[in-house]
């Protein structure tokens, strides 16, 4: 019937999908778990001043800053271990005790102390950088993103998650829905799984702009699989009494292959764009993204549709069984 | 093909109505884009508040948060610092004068009674003015505030108690009959009307005495009344110009690596659809200027969560383009004419969009009317981002392809990346093979 090129078989290999999904969230969820038991916040994955709060450091610079020196300075706090600091710098209207500041960089970090050895290192850092440069303020500063509005976004999250499972039911199946949302959530955990094993590893802290870039895994994520159900679903309709299910899920998953293909390639470029090019702090940010178009390709194609076969199969089985 | 052009050019127009937009209007960047003002401010206690506690701060902390991020997409911050202070910092500000008149208010608003005599006649102090006490009606016990005007066409504010403000309310005006009630805001009495009868229903008027309220007065008090009291007074004590907290040098960066991504995309799309690649780009040019536009009229605060949701409705747009294509591919793989083929492969491909399209909007009103400040920056974008991408997808992508390839016959495959060969030939086909052929199915 099908004169394609069959080069997928999402049925067929229905085992080797599932390992391989175990295969890529495994290890992630381990990480979580043990991050979960031993950081002090609980956390699944290790966050940054953005939810912890932390310490600022203004320093007092006789002269104007632009923007390759504070790049410079980005360069040397991260070389003493100083990770992903907020380098602002503040244009100060010059008064009667201070003649000589002409701007202020403000570091924002974790918290430390004044006096500590992390405090000197960081200045030493900036007083290379700008002569005469002098500490004028330290101040602890509390977290910009508290619990109670990381509580309401998952909240909100949550009830998105639910008008999408009866809005997709409503226009497939209810099956179809629970395996969009488990795509979903497979995906999101492999992306929160890998930043849970950087952050044990390798010191990568969250900040406040991870819940977006979640929030864009999940995207892309629903859109994908739709696409993919959304032709299952046409060619139900011609040939359900012809073939069979798996058949027919076989046949659409590569028909929309390439457009899943391109479209994620498409958004990968920007990404990797942004990412070998882009600036340094949003590194992290855009690594997120560029894990989750992966993964969202990958569980479109293999996961999302190996389960509503399973599933539908399982009640044709059940259907089968009663009539006879 | 005249209705074609009738489009034609009313795409045109748009186009020319967005440029001059996204010209005259200034773009809104959040803090982490270009930075603003940032406010340190200190709680100061009053003879009610004797100490500034935890809580007192963090209640502070919520009614800050709430006025300067009134619409909630206005990308502002607040920490707190030390023990009694507040760090704000707010995008785009640069008049501090304003920024300090607003924060500064601690915007309490009381209704009072008279204290009475013996003789039930209002006590006065020596000046002869009259002396008022608490009633426990409150700020708080408002639901909202909103601008209205009275028969003079003077300016008012007229208030909605909540249940409980209304219940009250109406046992204050029942006792009151006759009786003055004075209402006090930020201490200063603004009015003291005589009750001429018990007032059910929970809703008040103040006007601004003889003189009555200028609009802005008016405005500003409404304002401050929606944002919620402050808890406590609270005192600007340094106040700066700020930078990006992203840091100007690595978004300078960005920027470039952004338009190389793009550009790339659209290099992409050219070399894989050809000549409807071309259009697909065009198609993408006039969808950024829509949606720039728009950000600028509404207007959006663009933060990187923004510019997330942009990227993925950028995704989302180039996506619609791809399955429009291939479904049209596949039609003429299958024999069908050109025209047909476009107007079925789009005809095909839009259940595809417009479901996950749907699914998308769907869960961005929810997590924009439910969630907070970085998560609804996100949803707007991203919402109205995939909806003006239906709309140039839809209108402007064929558009284009019809007024470009016309309804002759396809003499040049290459021009879809398609091979002669792979063209199947409409006047050869069967019967059957129509049939299937309007499934998209290949035999």
């Amino acid at each position: 019937m099908f004169n394609l090129n069959k080069s997928i078989h999402v049925v067929k290999y229905r085992v080797v999908w599932m390992c391989l999904s175990a295969l890529l969230l495994i290890p992630g969820i381990i990480a979580m778990v043990y991050s979960m038991i031993t950081y002090p916040t609980h956390s699944p994955v290790k966050v940054g001043i953005d939810y912890t709060g932390g310490t600022i450091l203004q320093y007092g610079v006789s002269e104007a800053i632009s923007n390759e020196d504070v790049a410079k300075t980005r360069e040397g706090l991260s070389e003493i271990g100083v990770q992903n600091p907020y380098i602002q710098i503040l244009n100060v209207n010059p008064t009667e005790e201070n003649k000589n500041i002409k701007s202020i960089i403000s570091i924002r970090t974790k918290f430390i102390d004044e006096t500590s050895n992390e405090a000197d290192d960081i200045t030493a850092v900036v007083q290379k950088d700008y002569n005469g440069a002098e500490l004028i303020q330290v101040s602890s500063v509390g977290a910009t993103l508290g619990n109670e509005l990381f509580k309401m976004s998952i909240i909100a999250l949550a009830l998105a998650i639910i008008g999408m499972i009866v809005y997709i039911s409503f226009r497939f199946k209810l099956e179809y829905a629970l395996a969009a949302i488990l795509g979903l959530v497979h995906d999101v955990l492999f992306v929160v799984g890998i930043f849970s094993i950087l952050g044990i590893f390798c010191d990568v802290q969250i900040d406040g702009l991870f819940l977006t870039a979640i929030l864009t895994v999940i995207g892309f994520s629903i859109n994908d699989t739709i696409v993919t159900f959304d032709r299952i679903r046409e060619n139900l309709r011609y040939y359900g009494k012809k073939m069979s299910f798996g058949e027919i899920v076989d046949a659409s998953v590569n028909q929309t292959l390439t457009r899943s293909i391109n479209t994620s390639l498409t958004v990968f470029i920007t990404l990797a764009a942004l990412y070998f090019f882009g600036g340094v702090t949003t590194k992290d940010f855009v690594l997120a993204m560029m894990l989750g178009v992966l993964v969202g390709v990958y569980s479109s194609i293999f996961f999302c549709s190996m389960l509503v076969d399973m599933w539908e199969e399982n009640k044709m089985k059940k259907a089968a069984q009663k009539a006879s | 093909m005249k209705n074609k052009l009738i489009m034609f050019w009313a795409i045109i127009a748009i186009v020319i109505a967005c440029v001059i937009t996204i010209y005259k209007v200034p773009t809104k960047l959040g803090l982490d884009l270009v930075g603003g003002s940032r406010i340190m401010l200190e709680a100061r206690t009053t003879d009610s508040v004797r100490k500034i506690t935890p809580e007192v701060m963090s209640r502070l902390k919520v009614a800050i948060d709430n006025r300067v991020n009134k619409l909630g997409v206005s990308e502002t911050s607040v920490a707190q610092v030390g023990e009694k202070r507040l760090l704000v910092e707010i995008p785009n500000v640069t008049d501090l004068k304003e920024a300090e008149a607003f924060l500064g208010k601690t915007a309490l608003l009381e209704f009072k009674q008279p204290v009475l005599d013996d003789n039930k006649q209002p006590k006065r102090d020596e000046k002869g003015l009259m002396i008022w006490e608490s009633t426990g009606l409150t700020g708080e016990d408002l639901k909202s505030a909103a601008i209205g005007s009275d028969q003079t066409g003077q300016w008012t504010v007229s208030l909605e108690f909540n249940g409980n403000g209304a219940n009250k309310f109406a046992e204050l005006t029942q006792k009151l009959v006759g009786q003055q009630m004075a209402i006090f805001f930020d201490g200063e009495e603004i009015s003291a009307p005589v009750i001429r009868e018990a007032i059910f229903g929970g809703r008040a008027e103040i006007s601004g005495g003889s003189s009555g309220f200028a609009y802005e007065e008016a405005e500003k008090m409404v304002n401050l009344l929606n944002a919620g009291a402050l808890p406590v007074p609270s005192e600007i004590i340094q106040e700066n110009t700020v930078g990006p907290t992203l840091g100007a040098d690595s978004i300078e960066k960005s920027k470039f690596a952004g338009i190389l991504g793009v550009g790339l995309v659209m290099l992409f799309m050219l070399l894989y659809y050809r000549l409807p690649g071309l259009i697909a780009d065009l198609a993408l040019v006039v969808y950024a200027l829509i949606l720039f536009a728009l950000f600028k009229i509404i207007p959006v605060t663009l933060t990187l969560a923004g510019i997330a949701g942009f990227i993925l409705s950028v995704g989302m747009a180039v996506d619609a383009n791809i399955l429009i294509f291939e479904r049209t591919k596949e039609e003429l793989r299958a024999g069908r004419n050109l025209f047909t083929a476009i107007n079925s492969g789009f005809d095909r491909a839009f259940t595809s969009i417009f479901d996950s399209n749907m699914t998308t909007v769907l869960a961005c009103v929810i997590l924009y009317y439910l969630g907070t400040s970085v998560v609804k920056g996100f949803a707007l974008t991203l919402a109205i981002g995939v909806i003006v991408s239906m709309f140039t997808a839809i209108a402007v992508t064929k558009n284009f392809m019809h007024l470009v390839f016309g309804t002759g016959e396809l003499k040049y495959p290459a021009l879809f990346g398609l091979k002669k060969d792979e063209l199947g030939k409409a006047y050869e086909v069967t019967e059957t093979k129509r049939e299937k052929a309007r499934f998209g199915v290949l035999d």
